[in-house]
């Protein structure tokens, strides 16, 4: 009976720290969807595990930071400008070295993108150094109140964010042509190309707005997270978790999974130190491994 | 008069029969290649006597053995093993707390450490193909695991959490692995790259290694004709997994310190694990010596003479080479090689005849 007792104590939350947890999974959770979107989009047109996906997210980062530091832009004014540069240098990415490879064993498609993320990385390091930067904006630590809620600013701001970006992607790759493009080459290659499909641009555009994606979740991080060149690492980890969640290839997956592992980690951040949180989502991901390794919305194929 | 003639040639080939039972092999000459180069290694230190470019021959040599273990494991059964540090990390830890905590001395430990990461490896199996995780999944498995492993180590205060441990280098001693000259470090790598090369060899030309092949090549068909591919993936795992091992253990006795962040880097891994086999041709016999020999003295060339230091260039370097083997090279330099070797195999045999 005491041994009961002792757990109920150790789960016990009060409500508003219990809601409070919920909200601040919420808002982290809406920032790995948009990354795991990115990756997800890519693997389920082109089956290729985007191994370089944090090295994005990283460029983001920085790019939010110099547009604030040399051209005084706010951050969030400055998203366009990171979605748009990462497009240009995912498809640039994809044309000359990923297309290359799309056809070969899967081992060399991941050794040409760790190559990737080595190389950007380093460069990164070269030319900002390896020294940690932070931007600093009035609203940075300014917090709402709702009842017994507290709402960060700046994280408020990226989920809502989040939530348009991956609301209004959706919508495009529903209700357009070229969505429509999109989905189709996801599901069958053969019979897109049979279709008149440009196959070669799909993939371009797809890999740059898998890209983009990222490098937006990257810049809405700015406000209240310091940047080195690693840092995009554990994003693009957990982004695996999530993906591997919600299907492999699976765009409502993919974004369903961020706010669960969101969530996920921000109650295993509360029971056992914030250090954990990696540990917990690994967890995650086994048990998704041994019982569900289709994933939550296993099943379908295509986007 | 005919029958000297038969008895000449006759004896002639008898004469120049090892010479050309190698040299018409391509695997044995694979292996001469191998063992040339770590000649060259071994006789190094007649002509090198500054500490700093022994050190970059014995971290090569290091980086040859621990490159054929994952050569097994990637280049010869297929699997996608992506963080295979891991292994490495789990030999070092248990040769360092074998040492520090129970005074056990290394050359027991790093066997001792071969064998807890063949554990691992058979736990990484267990884990894996008995749920038929195969390909993406894999890799995306084995970095997760070592982000894990990564974020436990950091917390575990037996093995010293973020600060790591290190052994206090006191009196050189042969019991204790610890010398005050760099040449006894460099003939233990040695010694154990040529049992590493021999391994690979003998187990390329088993049943087993046949069956690592198929599998590399096509696992389902492998499956349908009887080879048990769980059985096989598995024993690769382990054997890979415990010469990343012993290398651990080395590796920990040479640098006398490791950390967590250190140990469990994606970047290190490239470095340590994949640079080697990939620049030499994943899958091939002399891949990881032929790449071996490039790998660790060209970044230090580049980092050292070209960018004055800067450790950011060294995964520029590693990025580049691992971009430009798989858009150029992708039989690595051993395709090279073989290309050459077929050509004057040619004008041999076609001269003879």
């Amino acid at each position: 009976m005491n041994f009961i007792m002792s757990i109920i104590d150790f789960f016990y939350m009060p409500l508003e720290i219990f809601s409070q947890t919920i909200v601040n999974g919420l808002l982290t959770g809406s920032i790995y969807s948009l990354v795991a979107i990115g990756l997800t989009l890519i693997y389920g047109v082109m089956i290729i595990l985007n191994f370089a996906h944090g090295e994005f997210l990283m460029l983001g980062m920085y790019i939010s930071f110099f547009s604030f530091t040399l051209l005084g832009l706010d951050p969030y004014l400055a998203l366009p400008i990171s979605a748009i540069l990462i497009f240009a240098l995912g498809a640039l990415i994809q044309n000359v070295l990923v297309s290359q490879v799309l056809d070969s064993h899967p081992l060399n498609q991941i050794i040409l993108l760790l190559g990737v993320s080595m190389l950007l990385i380093g460069l990164a390091q070269f030319f900002w150094t390896a020294e940690p930067k932070a931007i600093h904006v009035s609203y940075e630590t300014e917090v709402f109140k709702l009842g017994i809620l507290r709402f960060s600013i700046p994280r408020t701001v990226a989920f809502f964010s989040a939530m348009i970006i991956s609301f209004s992607l959706f919508l495009f790759l529903q209700y357009t042509k070229t969505g429509a493009a999109i989905r189709a080459v996801s599901q069958s290659r053969a019979g897109a190309v049979l279709m008149g499909i440009n196959v070669k641009y799909i993939y371009m555009l797809t890999f740059g707005l898998g890209t983009a994606v990222t490098a937006v979740a990257g810049a809405l991080l700015t406000p209240n997270y310091r940047m080195i060149p690693t840092v995009g690492a554990p994003y693009a980890v957990t982004a695996f978790v999530v993906v591997v969640l919600g299907t492999m290839g699976n765009f409502i997956g993919a974004f369903i999974g961020g706010l669960i592992i969101g969530l996920v980690e921000a109650f295993a951040g509360f029971y056992f130190g914030g250090d954990v949180k990696i540990v917990a989502s690994m967890f995650v991901f086994i048990l998704i491994l041994l019982f569900k390794p289709a994933g939550l919305f296993g099943g379908k194929t295509g986007i | 008069m005919k029958t000297t003639t038969n008895s000449q040639t006759k004896g002639k080939s008898q004469g120049g029969s090892l010479w050309q039972s190698i040299f018409m092999d391509w695997d044995r000459v694979q292996l001469v290649i191998s063992f040339a180069l770590l000649a060259l290694l071994a006789l190094s230190p007649l002509v090198v006597k500054s500490p700093y470019y022994m050190s970059i021959i014995i971290l090569t040599t290091l980086y040859i053995f621990t490159g054929i273990s994952w050569n097994i494991i990637a280049g010869f059964s297929g699997q996608l093993l992506i963080a295979h540090i891991s292994f490495l990390a789990f030999g070092a830890y248990t040769t360092f707390v074998l040492y520090i905590t129970y005074g056990i001395t290394p050359w027991v430990g790093i066997f001792v450490g071969g064998v807890v990461a063949a554990l691992l490896g058979l736990g990484m199996a267990f884990v894996t193909l008995r749920y038929g995780l195969k390909m993406d999944y894999f890799a995306l498995f084995s970095i997760a695991l070592m982000v894990a492993l990564k974020a436990l180590f950091l917390k575990w205060k037996f093995v010293g959490s973020t600060i790591g441990l290190t052994i206090s280098l006191g009196e050189p001693g042969f019991s204790k692995m610890i010398f005050d000259t760099k040449e006894p470090y460099l003939y233990i790598a040695l010694g154990l790259t040529v049992i590493g090369i021999m391994v690979q060899y003998r187990l390329y030309h088993s049943k087993m290694g046949k069956y690592f092949l198929a599998i590399r090549e096509d696992e389902d068909a492998a499956a349908a004709l009887g080879v048990n591919t769980s059985l096989y993936n598995t024993l690769a795992l382990v054997i890979g997994g415990a010469m990343a091992g012993v290398g651990g253990g080395f590796y920990a006795m040479y640098v006398t310190h490791i950390e967590p962040p250190q140990v469990f880097d994606l970047g290190f891994n490239v470095e340590i694990m994949m640079a080697a086999p990939i620049i030499g041709g994943l899958g091939s016999l002399a891949g990881p010596v032929l790449g071996g020999v490039v790998n660790k003295p060209f970044a230090e060339f580049v980092r050292g003479f070209v960018a004055g230091g800067n450790p950011a260039v060294l995964p520029i370097v590693y990025g580049l080479f691992l971009i430009s083997v798989i858009l150029f090279l992708p039989r690595g330099l051993t395709g090279v090689v073989h290309d050459l070797y077929l050509k004057v195999r040619r004008r041999y045999t076609s001269n003879k005849a």
